[in-house]
């Protein structure tokens, strides 16, 4: 059955409207990206979509050579921070991955109750702005300022709740007989878990990582209080793209921008085919 | 040695006994099914002999081990679920030979294992598939081969095929029995569906709330239920039941089936069986053991309702407490609202005491 015109149009605008609210601003950012500096410090009738005079200035700028239009020498470059962000959200999605990962599987299969895994989800209504500052205080105890691998630590902390409770709901509905099968045949229960629940759960896995890795990586308030110099991450850096002389850097914060964006979208599109898997776990056959 | 003994056996949940005492002797080769509705305890008695769910009371014991408190991967016994349990994440192959690679067997006797149970289950053009995109039909046939391929001596099945088509479930119970005839291994299979009971196993024990209320070859718990429930709850349509009283009439002892007038006179048996009674009994009979009689001789009932099946017929009489049916094998002249004089044959009829439920003895 055929749907009328009216109703077609309507459907597409809508589609329309919505891709416009969403993509403008990336298509933007991708544009100034490619601008010099004239083009993205113009106004009015100056502006264009497609850069007229298009160069790789911005990019070059960030990571450290000198470029004829900008003149203002940079204080570091744009390899540690974007070193700093791989480490710290990668290292943070292990964390709360193999935790949460595990702590669901117990709490799924053993746990009695339902007081424990909600515990375990306050930890994610707290404001992050009501705890660290203590955390801030703890970390420097610690020794572990301004250091990646104390942003992967509290990555890790502060995204667990949310990597326990997808896979919580994962493990909830995958059908129990499938690792009584295995027991049965003479599987232990280590064995049962790695061998066959975890293989199974390998597109529940993934969208579960990319969720908890994308959460990691934009993250702005933590690295602002816990790093200083050495281990700044890409959002704090890309504040920091300022000067006296020019005010904002938009060119560099779009070539920025660009950059940061390319990790979560590798990742979406390499586990792209588990995501929707993963996000429709619940139709297993039961 | 791979016979299996029930002993006093007891699970409860909580407050909730799911079930009550129960002794069942399954002799070592044996094809028993365990019979009953929805939360009868049939599972759980299946799950108990596996290892999957502890007895709140009683032992377990195959041949003269006790396995009570043995782990069920070291019970050595096949299992089929329900809900087939297929690993989705490996091939058919993989599934097939996962017990042989689980036990380190060597590679070849797996492979040459794998490679003859695929056979037998026909599942040879599927070995290189993987599991998840198999239809329902063919998965349960590899979950039975995952079970079969490890030769267990004790073979254990819950309701494995009431979640394939009819008629592929036709196909399968010729097959499982076949594949019993072969290994002779000891098969419980749990069920509810009374035509996988009754075509496939030895013996049946039939459960309901928990308790077991009979054990005894198909034709037996056919012919002669203990209860109002196993008389009911096997056949299809189960069995009539009537209320009465018993009356002496100038042909020999009958039962007054009060509205429905008097019941034709019993053979000496049940006659016997009837003089032992006291009070109100049961008149059972088997709706496909009677036949149409002139009037007068019958029990006469109004026709309510008929259903044909074929050749088949089941014919539904009279109302509410004084309802039966009457099953034909040929087509008979009745009509809605026709009045039928059903006459049960003699041998075929069984009382029951109206107020335990149990069948009368003479």
């Amino acid at each position: 059955m055929s749907r009328s015109l009216s109703f077609e149009c309507l459907r597409y605008a809508a589609i329309l409207v919505a891709l416009a609210i969403t993509l403008v601003p990336i298509l933007w950012m991708v544009s100034m990206a490619f601008k010099p500096v004239a083009e993205w410090q113009a106004t009015g009738s100056d502006l264009t979509w497609i850069p007229k005079d298009p160069t790789l200035d911005n990019f070059r700028y960030i990571f450290g050579e000198s470029s004829s239009n900008l003149i203002v020498a940079l204080e570091r470059t744009a390899v540690k921070p974007i070193l700093s962000s791989l480490l710290s959200a990668t290292l943070g999605t292990l964390i709360a991955m193999s935790a949460g990962t595990a702590a669901a599987y117990g709490l799924s299969r053993y746990g009695t109750g339902a007081n424990l895994p909600l515990a375990l989800l306050q930890l994610r209504l707290f404001p992050p702005m009501a705890v660290m500052i203590p955390v801030m205080v703890m970390w420097s105890w610690l020794g572990l300022m301004d250091s990646w691998y104390g942003l992967a630590l509290i990555y890790g902390i502060v995204t667990l709740p949310f990597a326990f409770w997808l896979m919580k709901v994962f493990f909830d509905d995958m059908p129990r007989e499938i690792e009584e099968a295995a027991q049965v045949e003479g599987c232990s229960r280590w064995r049962v878990f790695t061998r066959v629940t975890l293989p199974m759960m390998r597109a529940p896995l993934a969208s579960a990582a990319l969720f908890v890795f994308i959460l990691n990586w934009s993250d702005y308030l933590i690295a602002l209080l816990l790093t200083t110099r050495e281990w700044v991450t890409i959002p704090v850096y890309m504040a920091s793209l300022s000067s006296s002389m020019t005010g904002q850097l938009y060119g560099a914060k779009a070539a920025l921008g660009l950059i940061a964006a390319v990790p979560p979208v590798l990742l979406g599109i390499m586990i792209q085919r588990h995501l929707v898997r993963g996000l429709t776990f619940g139709a297993l056959r039961q | 040695m791979s016979a299996i003994r029930l002993e006093n056996l007891v699970k409860r949940y909580g407050s909730f006994t799911a079930l009550r005492t129960m002794d069942l002797l399954i002799e070592d080769g044996e094809f028993m099914a365990l019979l009953g509705p929805s939360g009868c305890g049939k599972s759980t008695t299946m799950n108990m002999i596996a290892g999957m769910e502890r007895p709140s009371e009683g032992r377990i014991l195959f041949g003269d081990r006790d396995m009570t408190g043995v782990p069920m991967g070291r019970r050595g016994v096949g299992f089929v679920f329900q809900n087939f349990a297929i690993f989705t994440h490996m091939t058919v192959r993989q599934n097939l030979s996962y017990g042989l690679r689980m036990a380190k067997l060597p590679q070849a006797e797996t492979e040459r294992r794998t490679l003859a149970i695929a056979e037998f289950l026909r599942l040879t053009p599927f070995l290189d598939r993987r599991a998840d995109g198999l239809s329902v039909n063919i998965l349960q046939r590899v979950a039975i081969g995952r079970s079969a391929v490890m030769e267990p001596a004790i073979f254990l099945l819950d309701e494995p095929l009431s979640n394939v088509d009819a008629a592929f479930r036709a196909v399968m119970r010729a097959e499982l029995k076949q594949l019993q005839r072969q290994f002779r291994q000891t098969m419980v299979y749990v069920t509810h569906d009374q035509l996988e009971a009754m075509t496939m196993a030895d013996r049946i024990a039939v459960m309901d709330h928990g308790v077991l209320q009979q054990v005894g070859r198909p034709i037996e718990v056919y012919n002669d239920p203990v209860n109002i429930f196993v008389a009911t709850f096997i056949g299809a349509p189960g069995m009539n039941l009537l209320k009465g009283r018993p009356v002496q009439t100038d042909r020999g002892l009958a039962v007054d089936l009060g509205p429905l007038g008097i019941s034709p006179p019993l053979g000496s048996a049940q006659a016997c069986a009837l003089r032992a009674a006291s009070g109100e009994v049961i008149y059972g009979f088997r709706p496909e053991q009677a036949s149409l009689a002139p009037p007068g001789e019958g029990i006469p009932g109004s026709v309510t309702f008929e259903e044909r099946i074929g050749a088949r017929s089941i014919v539904h009489l009279g109302e509410g407490s004084t309802a039966f049916r009457a099953v034909f094998e040929k087509d008979v002249p009745l009509a809605m609202g026709d009045v039928a004089h059903v006459l049960p044959h003699p041998d075929a009829v069984r009382l029951f005491d109206a107020s335990t439920g149990r069948v009368l003895k003479g």
